[in-house]
């Protein structure tokens, strides 16, 4: 056990050492993609601030609330874009190019290779974002109490199983649906729903984002622990997640199955 | 100039046929557009529960302004600056610097072969998913007024994103500067949020730049009028001042292309 333990991490440190080097090499650029990363991932908030300027609101939530989601959800894809989204971008460059067939001869579980060669660290830039837009939120609103934050802990890791399990999905396509680069749209747009307090939808729709497609966990119900507006049960929704990410697992590697080599 | 004409044809022609066996790529627009429209919907709703309007927009006036931009989108989408960074990058622009004709046309033509497509595929299927199935009034106030703003958005959009691209003429890696730019034009076109939402002095600066001509212009001449920074202009008037900003940033491009081009320098390909 240890010494699988071990040797994950050195494999993982392996990379990481490589993948940094690599983006020393082009340092402005690689400083120029977080900054852009940073500056993209305001968008929504930017957008929620010029709403609630206006004078607008979404009913039951101030600024800061609502700022709160927002913020989570760019914590959680500062964790989950660098760790699991990467092997989105591998599954679509080495299918398309036939060269998928080099992680199946490693000697290393073919979803932790794909894992490991698309670790990306600009995404790591959204946590600076997500971190800041969150102590902002976080001034704004009263303080949660340590049960707030033991829900929240709970919840935002079913938050990011939820997104592994997209990740899972979108790179299962990707064996099938050879070089589609809009996968990504597809995660953009279908996980918009999540950006925003649950309650602006009707309660089938609800219902619908947090046990069907559960992109309601990604940062809604985080927040909504944090400002103590949630019960125990709503951990009865992390379980939901769980069956999400054994869904995701099952799908990649049944896609994998149907891979046909390019035979290159 | 007929030779011209034909040329571009046919290149828009190959474009169509290209990108017709990926088809499906350009399909999925039939979830992601309506897609995103739903959380719009929601959106407005939530936010329009206790008013009638908002910087001036009713709620129906609000959905059709997310529904219109969506829509025009499908038909000025470019990315001729990923297209030329990827040339000038692989040094494979060479062969293009050797035709009989600019690469700057050139672009243009496949725009026009791979917008046609999209027109069937994508603008026609969305644009009646939102007039029936969300019933969100996008019929253009004055049709002909709106296919000639429409046709400038795609050129704007085109001499913008081409400006963009020939900056590779003069860094290794411009992929960055093109993200950070392309975030700024989208946001300043009006893209996220009606311009009018902008803080008063903001919008000022934003009446003076070419972006607005991209979305938020065509997007008000299909609701039927326009407003920026204070300055309300009937339909013609910001159609024709359009019309100029157009001719300007063509000007602004063949410049910039004439004196890019002397910079390239392709090896072997």
């Amino acid at each position: 056990m240890i010494a699988a333990i071990r040797s994950t991490a050195a494999c993982f440190w392996a990379v990481m050492r490589t993948k940094i080097a690599e983006q020393m090499a082009y340092r402005s650029h690689f400083i120029l993609s977080v900054i852009l990363l940073i500056a993209g991932d305001l968008i929504v908030p930017l957008i929620t601030l010029l709403v609630y300027r206006s004078g607008a609101t979404f009913a039951g939530w101030t600024l800061h609330e609502a700022l709160l989601v927002q913020a989570i959800f760019g914590l959680a894809k500062g964790i989950a874009f660098p760790l699991f989204f990467g092997m989105v971008n591998t599954t679509l460059g080495l299918v398309r190019e036939g060269t998928f067939d080099l992680l199946l001869l490693k000697p290393r579980s073919v979803l932790w290779m794909t894992m490991l060669r698309g670790l990306d660290l600009d995404d790591f830039g959204r946590l600076l974002s997500g971190g800041v837009l969150f102590g902002y939120a976080l001034s704004g609103i009263d303080a949660p109490s340590i049960a707030g934050w033991l829900q929240f802990a709970a919840l935002f890791a079913a938050s990011l199983a939820v997104l592994c399990t997209f990740a899972l999905l979108l790179s299962g396509l990707l064996f099938q649906w050879v070089g589609s680069s809009r996968v990504f749209d597809i995660f953009d747009s279908v996980t918009s729903f999540g950006m925003y307090p649950g309650t602006i939808y009707s309660k089938a729709v609800q219902q619908l984002l947090t046990y069907v497609i559960p992109v309601g966990l990604i940062a809604n119900m985080p927040a909504v622990a944090l400002l103590g507006r949630g019960g125990w049960e709503t951990l009865g929704a992390a379980g939901a997640s769980v069956l999400f990410l054994a869904l995701g697992l099952w799908f990649w590697h049944a896609m994998l199955g149907r891979y046909t080599s390019a035979g290159g | 100039m007929i030779r011209t004409v034909r040329s571009i044809q046919a290149i828009g022609i190959a474009t169509y046929k290209e990108w017709a066996a990926y088809r499906s790529h350009m399909a999925i627009s039939l979830l992601i557009g309506p897609v995103y429209f739903l959380v719009q919907y929601f959106i407005w709703h939530a936010v329009y529960q206790d008013r009638e309007t908002l910087n001036g927009f009713t709620l129906e006036q609000m959905l059709a302004y997310f529904g219109i931009a969506a829509v025009i989108n499908y038909l000025t989408f470019d990315f001729a600056d990923w297209n030329l960074q990827m040339l000038i990058r692989t040094g494979k622009f060479v062969t293009f610097a050797l035709r009989p004709m600019p690469h700057w046309l050139f672009a243009l033509s496949q725009k026009i072969g791979h917008r046609s497509l999209g027109f069937w595929i994508e603008f026609v299927p969305i644009f009646l998913i939102f007039q029936f199935v969300f019933q969100v009034d996008i019929m253009p106030a004055q049709p002909l007024w709106a296919v000639a703003t429409i046709i400038l958005s795609f050129l704007m959009n085109f001499l913008i994103n081409y400006c963009v691209g020939m900056t590779a003429f003069w860094l290794v890696r411009a992929e960055g500067i093109r993200r950070v730019f392309l975030l700024l034009k989208d946001i300043s076109a009006g893209l996220f949020v009606p311009l009018s939402f902008f803080p008063e002095q903001l919008q000022k600066v934003l009446f003076f730049l070419p972006f607005q001509f991209i979305s938020y212009v065509p997007t008000r001449v299909f609701i039927g009028d326009y407003e920026l920074a204070g300055i309300k202009l009937s339909i013609p008037a910001i159609v024709g001042v359009q019309a100029g900003a157009v001719a300007a940033m063509a000007a602004v491009t063949l410049l910039l292309y004439h004196i890019a081009i002397r910079r390239f320098s392709g090896v072997g390909v």
